[in-house]
């Protein structure tokens, strides 16, 4: 583990410094001001027509100044950390105090350390583009040889490395390196005149012990699994039928349906569909649903938040019950109650809103098979893409790559390329059954909400008994 | 704004590359300041100042290719950047299809930034006091509203100024500036059975006069009460009315369909399309990047070769890919533009003359053309497939009966592939949205599969 000072060299401030900085920042009147220094370096490198002869690195450095004043926002960042400049961003961000209006009874949090959610067996800053391109070669070579139909092949390697220092104007002092690692492939396929492709990603907060032959092995076999049904999948006569939501990436429906309607923003300013329902029944007894920032290398892991929150796990239903919204310190102290580690940001240029991390359901007790076995007229859902709320109304949609047909409780036609709609409390409503087998999915989510956010989610499978069914 | 300074800096990174081994450089320099000021529920919520600059490298070394990029404007660490990049280069495989452009196609007269007349000198004199009042001008909040309660009102009043200096070392130099003055307004409210409704509503220009501020909250107030009251709507095939707010997201991936990476790649439904009528005989997309004072304009690409004014689809007809030096080398092809800036369909009535002189085509006009269908005026979610065209998305909108719109409908899908949606495409207005990059009016279609 790095010390404080070893952080404090890479910004090239000392403690006074922050202590100057947030005393220039709360100079007009705010409640809370906080600091938020960040030096990432990104690297890439990409394989296409069977070379990898693209690649690149960037840099990335500045800090972040916020000033609340009851529930309102004063932010400026610079990307020039001279004294001078830091002082200019913090009198910028100092001038919401003006406006008056009501304070916020903004409090230190009470839990200050956390474990290595995160840890580097080798750090992705002291390896060489060369040590990688054999990787790519053989993901290349592997994927390839399993499926002549197979016409192209573009895989991407990318990383990132995030040194993070975070100081507040209650002397609280926060830091953390954070890893990420990314392998993604897209492979394209042909027959009969026919082209279908087919996306896979893996994603990691870790080292760059991440690139292992069985990583490139499982990326590979994946790649060109459930191809055959893809071109002989059709699109089903669309309408309002039941959906049984397969294991894994079915988390994007609690991300869209549930997770950003509770989001505490949205409900402290009394946009959500789910502002006025704390307390009570949103989902049949016995499920619970939870964001968890506390999976160790998780796409979605925080060790700590973008505020210096340490990550928690937190049920935001337990027992078909809402308990908790998630909050970052503006809407925790708004609704006085604890900030959950929910406060996150894309980089220093945006200031911390609620925001996921790792959503899902816990498992339920019944067997998958017999899940899709009570289903007499519906669809599976296998493989997921992008996901869509409106907060206000409830309205969710999400794009399903891939699934089947239930017909008469089996597994039927493969179907493809269709969009779902539904609304967030009547879908939780009508989930009839869970499933015993949770997966966490760990691709490359990412979460749109104003800025983006690296996410991840999980699902065991289960059925809802009826959802909107795009088709012809 | 870029300053002299800067500008030297960017050229000495091209000379200190090729010093140090790079057979040719591009280096991009940009700029960008964003203020901005967040009202809720008619009080100030945030204000927030941003200043981003960075420095984009692009490094041809040995017959191989890297990009590299930095806010780090300092000459020791950049000149120290530079030499990283160019053994990280090296390190790569070979690819003898990267090159810079072929000078002769580069703009040679975007000297100044501001020969588009896209930059307003009056946003350097702007300050907060002006932005908070701005703002606070937007607010209607606690205003009443015919059959629903406003539960939230957000307000946004923004300023942006982009400058961006491109130079290489076949000697190119370009500059593009621009200023964006934005308001935003986003209303939810409540009906009397406590059902919640959003809408919202956006302006923007180069020009501080350019958008209407006071008339932002009342138009997204109107868009969210109008959608009180949905009732469902069988699945089956209607004529589709697209708003032009929203008509943008069914041209976007025939766009990009039309590009060289993605028919490179075999991720293209429009691929082995050059030449040849897929589209209709009324379908006709121009784009048109050197109009004067109009977002999206622009007098070079990425690469700095020089934009022109031409069309993409002319009569049905695919007339262009986008083709860079890349692409071109790769595909044996000639190269063209990387993207295109400010596409633009034309009117169209299938069957029926177009009103001529004054008279605009307005949605109102189109949908008294279509008589009954489903106007649609949101998308929410969805996704195509780039390789087969097919797509399914997620609609809000409007049933219509005899040109006129009878009641809101919601949670409905529309499916299809976008070859077959564009055959049936029957109508296109002339009422797009002059603050848009992308000109697309109302536009029509006839058979379109909705399930709700």
């Amino acid at each position: 583990m790095n010390t404080y000072s070893h952080y404090l060299d890479i910004f090239k401030v000392t403690e006074q410094q922050l202590q100057s900085l947030v005393g220039t920042a709360l100079s007009r009147g705010g409640d809370f001001a906080d600091l938020y220094f960040e030096h990432t370096t990104f690297f890439n490198l990409i394989l296409r027509d069977g070379n990898v002869s693209s690649g690149g690195f960037h840099t990335d450095y500045g800090v972040g100044i916020r000033v609340l004043k009851g529930e309102k926002t004063g932010y400026a960042y610079s990307e020039n950390l001279e004294m001078s400049e830091m002082i200019k961003a913090a009198e910028a961000a100092s001038a919401i105090a003006q406006a008056g209006g009501s304070s916020l009874s903004y409090g230190r949090v009470s839990a200050r350390t956390t474990p290595d959610l995160y840890p580097m067996q080798q750090n992705w800053r002291d390896m060489q583009a060369s040590a990688f391109l054999p990787f790519l070669l053989d993901l290349e070579k592997k994927i390839t040889s399993k499926d002549s139909r197979i016409i192209k092949v573009m895989a991407r390697l990318s990383d990132s490395v995030s040194d993070v220092l975070m100081y507040n104007s209650f002397g609280e002092l926060t830091c953390e390196t954070r890893p990420m690692g990314s392998l993604s492939v897209t492979v394209v396929f042909q027959q009969d005149g026919k082209t279908e492709n087919r996306s896979i990603s893996r994603s990691f907060r870790m080292g760059a012990e991440l690139i292992s032959p069985a990583l490139i092995e499982e990326i590979a076999t994946e790649a060109v699994k459930g191809i055959d049904e893809r071109f002989e999948a059709i699109r089903p006569k669309g309408g309002q039928m039941s959906v049984v939501m397969g294991a894994g990436p079915s988390g994007v429906l609690l991300h869209e349906a549930m997770g950003h309607a509770f989001e505490a923003d949205f409900n402290r300013k009394g946009q959500s569909i789910f502002s006025e329902k704390m307390g009570t029944r949103v989902c049949p007894k016995g499920v619970n649903v939870v964001d968890d920032g506390t999976l160790t290398n998780n796409r979605g892991a925080c060790g700590y938040d973008d505020e210096g929150v340490p990550g928690q796990k937190t049920y935001m239903v337990t027992d078909g019950i809402l308990t908790s919204y998630l909050h970052d310190r503006i809407s925790a102290a708004w609704y006085g109650v604890a900030p959950t580690g929910n406060g996150r940001r894309e980089n220093f240029r945006y200031n911390p809103i609620p925001r996921m991390r790792a959503t899902y359901m816990e498992s339920g007790n019944a067997e998958p098979e017999g899940i899709i076995a009570s289903v007499s007229k519906g669809i599976y859902v296998e493989e997921l893409s992008n996901g869509q709320v409106k907060i206000g109304e409830g309205d969710f949609t999400f794009f399903v790559k891939s699934g089947y047909l239930i017909e008469n409780g089996r597994l039927t036609a493969p179907i493809k390329d269709i969009n779902i709609i539904g609304n967030g409390p009547q879908a939780l409503a009508d989930i009839v059954a869970v499933g015993n087998d949770l997966k966490i999915d760990n691709g490359t989510w990412t979460c749109g909400k104003e800025q983006s956010v690296a996410v991840s989610c999980g699902m065991p499978t289960i059925l809802v008994s009826s959802l909107t069914v795009g088709g012809e | 704004m870029i300053n002299e300074h800067e500008i030297n800096l960017a050229k000495h990174c091209v000379r200190f590359a090729q010093e140090n081994g790079a057979d040719g450089a591009r280096v991009v320099l940009s700029k960008s300041r964003t203020d901005s000021c967040n009202m809720l529920n008619g009080s100030l919520d945030k204000v927030s100042h941003c200043a981003d600059r960075s420095i984009y490298l692009y490094l041809f070394v040995d017959g191989r290719y890297g990009t590299f990029s930095t806010n780090r404007l300092v000459q020791d660490e950049l000149e120290d950047f530079i030499l990283k990049g160019i053994d990280m280069v090296r390190m790569l495989e070979q690819d003898l299809t990267r090159t810079l452009q072929d000078p002769e196609r580069t703009e040679k007269n975007a000297r100044t930034g501001l020969e588009l007349g896209l930059y307003d000198e009056s946003i350097e004199h702007s300050d907060s006091s002006k932005r908070t009042a701005r703002a606070q001008e937007m607010c209607i909040f606690g205003t009443t509203a015919e059959g629903c309660t406003i539960l939230s009102e957000e307000c946004e009043y923004g300023e942006t100024s982009d400058d961006t200096f491109i130079t290489d070392s076949q000697g190119f130099e370009g500059r593009h500036t621009e200023s964006v003055f934005s308001c935003f307004s986003e209303m939810t409210i409540q009906d009397s059975k406590g059902d919640r409704y959003s809408g919202y509503w956006w302006e923007s220009s180069s020009s501080d006069s350019g958008i209407d501020i006071r008339s932002c909250s009342r138009k997204a107030l109107e868009r969210a009460v109008r959608q009180i009251g949905p009732k469902p709507r069988r699945s089956g095939k209607y004529r589709m009315v697209v708003d032009t707010s929203v008509a943008s997201r069914l041209i976007a991936p025939v766009i990009n369909a039309l590009n060289g990476s993605a028919l490179q790649q075999k991720m293209s439904f429009l691929d082995g399309t050059l030449g040849k009528k897929v589209f209709p005989e009324g379908m006709t997309l121009m784009d048109l990047p050197r109009t004067y004072g109009r977002n999206g304009s622009r007098m070079f690409d990425s690469e700095g070769v020089a934009t022109q004014d031409a069309p993409i689809i002319e009569n049905g007809v695919v007339r262009k890919y986008f083709i860079n030096t890349w692409m071109a080398n790769k595909m044996g092809m000639e190269p063209t533009i990387e993207d295109a800036s400010r596409p633009c369909l034309m009117p169209f009535m299938k069957g029926k003359e177009l009103p001529c002189g004054e008279n605009e085509v307005s949605l109102e006009d189109i949908l008294q053309y279509c008589g009954n269908g489903i106007l649609v005026t949101g998308f929410n979610g969805g996704n195509s497939n780039p390789a087969t065209g097919d797509f399914s998305f997620g609609i809000e909108g409007f049933a219509f009966s005899r040109g006129k719109i009878t009641h809101p409908v919601r949670e409905m899908l529309i499916t299809g592939n976008f070859v077959e949606l564009w055959n049936s495409f029957i109508a296109a207005g002339t009422d797009m949205r002059r603050c848009t990059r992308w000109q697309i009016p109302t536009i029509a279609f006839e058979g379109v599969a909705f399930s709700g």
